[in-house]
């Protein structure tokens, strides 16, 4: 599926742009990363690339069509293919088990092995039946992650997918975004941090600066780096 | 001695739970429109409705008379010293009670439910499914304090309601007019189990709400 932003503004209040103009195309499967300071307009950006808000001026065009002239219906199921974690998880009210599955639950499939898989691969067997506002930030985190995962989405949209997770789980998402590099899958990253691993395995790195500037990156060494 | 105490107390358990009833239902539908508006929208309505929780119930008692009077604007209803005219009445001391508890949490949770279930692939519509469900605790919350508002409150209940034994008299009203003319003791009876009722029913509630809801 081909994401195309075609001259995006967005304004929260109708006073001030958080996005100007912004011409990005997620045309080809890989590892797309956008890297800024705070308020530069990544989460903003990442909402728009993921069908979740639409922009002030401008188009998102999906496959050529404009995705916001489309019915309901259509939307719907376009969506289906783009699944986004925020950076702050988001977890309803229930266990963790509940949480896990909602997105399962939500599209009406099955998919116990592979929810199984996740939950057993980041450590959440112990807490299946825990009531979500009883976890840690980490653990939260890490179940919002595995919630995604298990849909296996063609593009799946990860906001500062390491804050808040412990060394082992960021290692083990780090491979997972590798496989899916692999599966020739698209999966887009919005980072403070640059992982050289996920230098070298990326050939997309945008820089975004408050909102009005998106240049694509050639010399990594201006950013923090952090390694795994 | 008045009337039976199981009497009085049966009316008020149900003349409040229809009007905190009806409170309830009608804050959910203008938290769920305003909302979806902007949060100054959101502010404003929210400051609004602040204010009219501190009105005096003999206020709105009297406010609610004007209506129902025969010669008022309502008046054609004929239900002035009805249950009817109490369960209007207490509708609107429950309304700003109920209204102010709910409006900024369906606000604040509204659209990261929607983002949640958006950003998993769900519809729109399926979100406000999760959306109630989210708020299910403090619309417990809400309408319970709707409730207390209700079974607590007098003056509507004397005004419109006139405390006609065995017909409009409900535990407040009782209260009121066994104390007015010396019954102590029969007032103490229906002081208790006023505050009995209140607390049984919320501390209840309550409790099964921490149980099930948050689960």
């Amino acid at each position: 599926m081909e994401v195309i932003l075609k001259d995006v503004w967005f304004s929260y209040d109708g006073l001030t742009y958080a996005l100007r103009g912004i011409n990005l195309g997620i045309t080809e499967p890989g590892l797309y990363i956008i890297i800024g300071p705070n308020g530069a307009g990544k989460t903003t950006l990442l909402k728009i690339v993921s069908l979740m808000m639409r922009p002030t001026r401008g188009a998102v065009l999906i496959n050529g069509r404009d995705f916001w002239g489309l019915g309901d219906e259509e939307k719907a199921l376009i969506r289906r293919n783009i699944v986004f974690v925020h950076d702050r998880p988001i977890l309803l009210r229930g266990s963790v088990k509940y949480n896990v599955e909602l997105g399962l639950r939500i599209r009406g499939a099955k998919g116990g092995d592979v929810i199984h898989y996740y939950v057993s691969r980041y450590g959440l067997e112990g807490i299946l039946n825990k009531p979500t506002h009883k976890l840690s930030a980490g653990q939260a985190k890490a179940v919002s992650i595995v919630r995604a995962l298990a849909l296996r989405p063609p593009i799946l949209v990860l906001d500062e997918p390491f804050t808040y997770l412990d060394e082992v789980r960021q290692e083990l998402l780090l491979e997972d975004i590798k496989v899916r590099v692999k599966e020739n899958v698209t999966t887009i990253i919005a980072t403070h941090y640059m992982y050289k691993e996920l230098l070298d395995i990326s050939s997309n790195i945008v820089e975004l600066t408050y909102g009005e500037v998106i240049k694509f990156i050639r010399d990594f060494n201006e950013f923090p780096m952090r390694s795994s | 001695m008045g009337e039976p105490l199981l009497s009085i107390t049966a009316r008020s358990l149900y003349i409040s739970s229809i009007a905190a009833l009806l409170a309830f239902t009608a804050s959910m539908a203008l938290s769920l429109y305003v909302s979806s508006k902007s949060r100054r929208a959101v502010e404003v309505a929210a400051s609004f409705f602040e204010a009219l929780v501190g009105i005096p119930t003999t206020a709105v008692g009297l406010m609610v008379y004007m209506l129902l009077y025969p010669k008022g604007p309502l008046g054609i209803l004929g239900i002035l010293y009805t249950p009817y005219a109490i369960i209007f009445g207490e509708f609107f001391v429950a309304l700003p009670v109920a209204f102010t508890l709910m409006i900024r949490h369906v606000y604040n949770v509204r659209e990261l439910v929607r983002e949640l279930i958006l950003s998993l692939g769900g519809l729109e519509r399926q979100s406000k499914v999760f959306l109630i469900r989210e708020l299910s605790p403090i619309l417990l919350s809400s309408y319970l304090t709707a409730f207390s508002r209700a079974i607590g409150e007098l003056g509507v209940a004397l005004i419109v309601g006139g405390g006609i034994e065995g017909y409009t008299n409900v535990l407040t009203t009782a209260i009121a007019i066994q104390t007015s003319i010396g019954n102590y003791e029969y007032a103490i009876y229906l002081g208790l189990i006023l505050i009995s009722i209140t607390i049984a029913i919320i501390s209840s509630l309550r409790a099964l709400g921490e149980y099930v809801l948050w689960r």
